[in-house]
């Protein structure tokens, strides 16, 4: 119990440490009342200015020490309200932008998720139980080429070959078509954030493969007679489960910097536009908010991998 | 059925390979050749000007590839060729100067901490992990949110996302050194902590870490092709990220791939051939051994 709790201490300890940084970063290097304000911001001498300024200081507490400032912050963002955004009218609130963006990403990233597991582990234990065959050889370097090839190209590859030529899957994304249209219209920007992933996935597992398909108990369950798939995906795989896991953990970070990216290829209006938007228009509470967002979940997902890894093996706790 | 032969211990099988560099190694290193020669030679090389626009009477840009534009002809009828190559230049010098500052300040914090410990050690540690806590996308465009955008401050940016892994080897690299016997006589020989960090420790982490350089290049590059499609790279001049996000529009893509598909080709090639030596590198000097993986 007590390793848990240091674990979730050092948790919340680094959330911390980001959180001030963004904050301190963002509120020292940008002009809070410019953002809002805009030109007027500097004005001194017009009554009905300073009166606005005022107004906007005191709105956004910009006139209290920033230590201050910042509690206020994480007291709003940890029960659910992440302020209002830097402009005139600050309408809509930023937990509003979020709620309507941050949907299509995840479902894009887990999608993504979904498709580099089912395409990685099979593609891995195929190539790792055939290793040094011609077809394992080209399944290589076709690896090879998918970990090399940046993400924003293959999909640029993708929406021409699949989608513009081939006509296989739609490449554009409508907001406003129903669920599973969406859903259908995400499948090839999720393909593409897969195949990266699973080409890492199967590098890792052939070589685990290559080296467990050696082990004493895989001798013995042949002599048991067991089938070959069975051999492969009760015993051969389960040894690298650990492995899989780790990948998941560093595999989930690259797919959601790679749908920032990708959705801007399929132009999909998701966290990455926003992202982009805010950061040109100096709308620092939007970009604040993403930030600690994205990163509070990068790093619950380690830690939820850190957990999965215990359960593997209990000597972890140690 | 047909699985690999057994072995008769359990120990990894490990091929004994002879230490020579093959084809694998020089048609890759040819490529990188070429590619870094030409950049590097663009001002003196018999190229179009990348910012000439080579409009046809009675015809509308973009221009197939023809023996006049070898890549065609972007939308403003620029020639592609030399594009890719001016492009070359920027992202290459994005690639090495922002690896060359990660292992700089990473290296030198984490080997300094491999070595002394204690309260530095721990300090540095934790900042790693703040660093590493960050998914490597969202630092950099926070950076970059607050700083104009030039081929310095985008190599230094992308650079301090290179900082924790680097800083992190070379950290693991020097405890695994630090307690070896040559430290040991030196430091019984009377020499000081700077001394036993360069004549000592340098020589022999410097070697393993060399390999991953060029896999953190392809790294920097992708990073900064990525920023480009985010529309947040550099604020003048091409990079092949530009090149292919000017590309990447759907009519352009539909009616003339060529304008996207020359830079992908060129970095494909590129980031592929980077990847290539740096594994075959990484082998080759066996980082394993060094402790890298610990």
């Amino acid at each position: 119990m007590r390793f848990w709790g240091l674990r979730v201490g050092m948790l919340i300890a680094l959330l911390l440490a980001v959180s001030m940084l963004t904050f301190g970063a963002m509120n020292l290097l940008g002009d809070p009342l410019f953002n809002i304000l805009g030109p007027i911001a500097g004005d001194t001498e017009n009554p009905e200015n300073i009166a606005k300024i005022q107004a906007a200081e005191e709105q956004y507490y910009l006139d209290r020490p920033l230590p201050e400032r910042y509690v206020r912050w994480l007291g709003d963002f940890v029960t659910g309200d992440f302020g209002v955004r830097f402009s005139a009218s600050g309408q809509p609130p930023v937990s509003e932008v979020i709620k309507e963006r941050l949907p299509r990403t995840l479902a894009l990233a887990g999608m993504g998720m979904a498709f580099t597991l089912a395409i990685g582990i099979p593609w891995g234990v195929w190539s790792g139980s055939r290793s040094e065959t011609a077809r394992d050889r080209l399944s290589t370097g076709v690896a090879f080429g998918f970990v090399a090839i940046p993400n924003f190209a293959l999909a640029v590859v993708l929406y021409y070959v699949v989608g513009i030529r081939l006509n296989w899957l739609p490449f554009r994304f409508d907001a406003g078509a129903p669920f599973w249209q969406r859903m259908h219209q995400l499948v090839l920007p999720a393909l593409t954030l897969a195949l990266t992933g699973s080409a890492v996935y199967q590098r890792l597992l052939r070589t685990d493969m290559i080296t467990t398909l050696q082990e004493d108990f895989i001798l013995m369950a042949r002599a048991k007679g067991l089938s070959r798939r069975h051999i492969l995906l009760r015993h051969a795989l389960r040894p690298s489960l650990f492995s899989v896991v780790t990948l998941f953990g560093i595999n989930a970070g690259a797919i959601f910097g790679g749908a920032l990216i990708v959705e801007l290829v399929f132009g999909i209006p998701g966290v990455g536009s926003l992202f982009v938007e805010s950061i040109f228009r100096e709308d620092f509470p939007v970009v604040l908010a993403l930030v600690m967002i994205l990163t509070a979940g990068f790093v619950v997902m380690n830690f939820a991998v850190d957990i999965l890894y215990s359960v593997i093996d209990p000597r972890v706790r140690q | 059925m047909r699985l690999p032969a057994e072995s008769q211990t359990n120990a990894p099988y490990v091929p004994v390979k002879a230490r020579r560099l093959g084809l694998g190694f020089w048609l890759p290193m040819g490529w990188i050749t070429l590619i870094v020669g030409v950049a590097l030679l663009a001002p003196v090389l018999p190229l179009k000007d990348p910012t000439d626009y080579f409009i046809r009477s009675g015809e509308r840009p973009p221009y197939p590839p023809s023996a006049d534009h070898w890549f065609g002809t972007d939308q403003d009828a620029r020639d592609m060729f030399s594009r890719i190559i001016s492009g070359a230049r920027v992202s290459l010098a994005v690639g090495f100067m922002s690896i060359a500052i990660s292992f700089a300040v990473g290296g030198t914090l984490g080997m300094v901490a491999g070595l002394v410990r204690g309260w530095f050690d721990r300090l540095t540690s934790f900042l790693f992990l703040v660093l590493l806590s960050f998914p490597g996308l969202v630092l950099v465009i926070l950076i970059i949110a607050l700083i104009d955008r030039s081929v310095l401050t985008i190599s230094v940016t992308l650079a301090v996302a290179g900082i924790a892994p680097v800083g992190r080897l070379a950290r693991a690299a020097t405890l695994s050194f630090a307690e070896r016997e040559f430290v040991t006589a030196a430091r019984t020989l009377g020499a000081r902590n700077s001394r036993i960090l360069f004549r000592e420790l340098l020589p022999n982490v410097v070697i393993p870490m060399g390999a991953l350089v060029l896999l953190g290049v392809a790294a920097a590059i992708v990073a900064e092709g990525g920023l480009a499609f985010l529309g947040l790279s550099l604020e003048k001049g091409v990079t092949w990220g530009k090149l292919i996000r000017n590309g990447a529009g759907t009519r352009v893509l539909r009616d003339s791939p060529w304008v996207a598909f020359g830079p992908i080709t060129v970095m494909f090639l590129t980031i592929a051939s980077l990847n290539y030596i740096g594994d075959y590198l990484r082998d080759f000097f066996n980082v394993r051994e060094a402790g890298l993986e610990r």
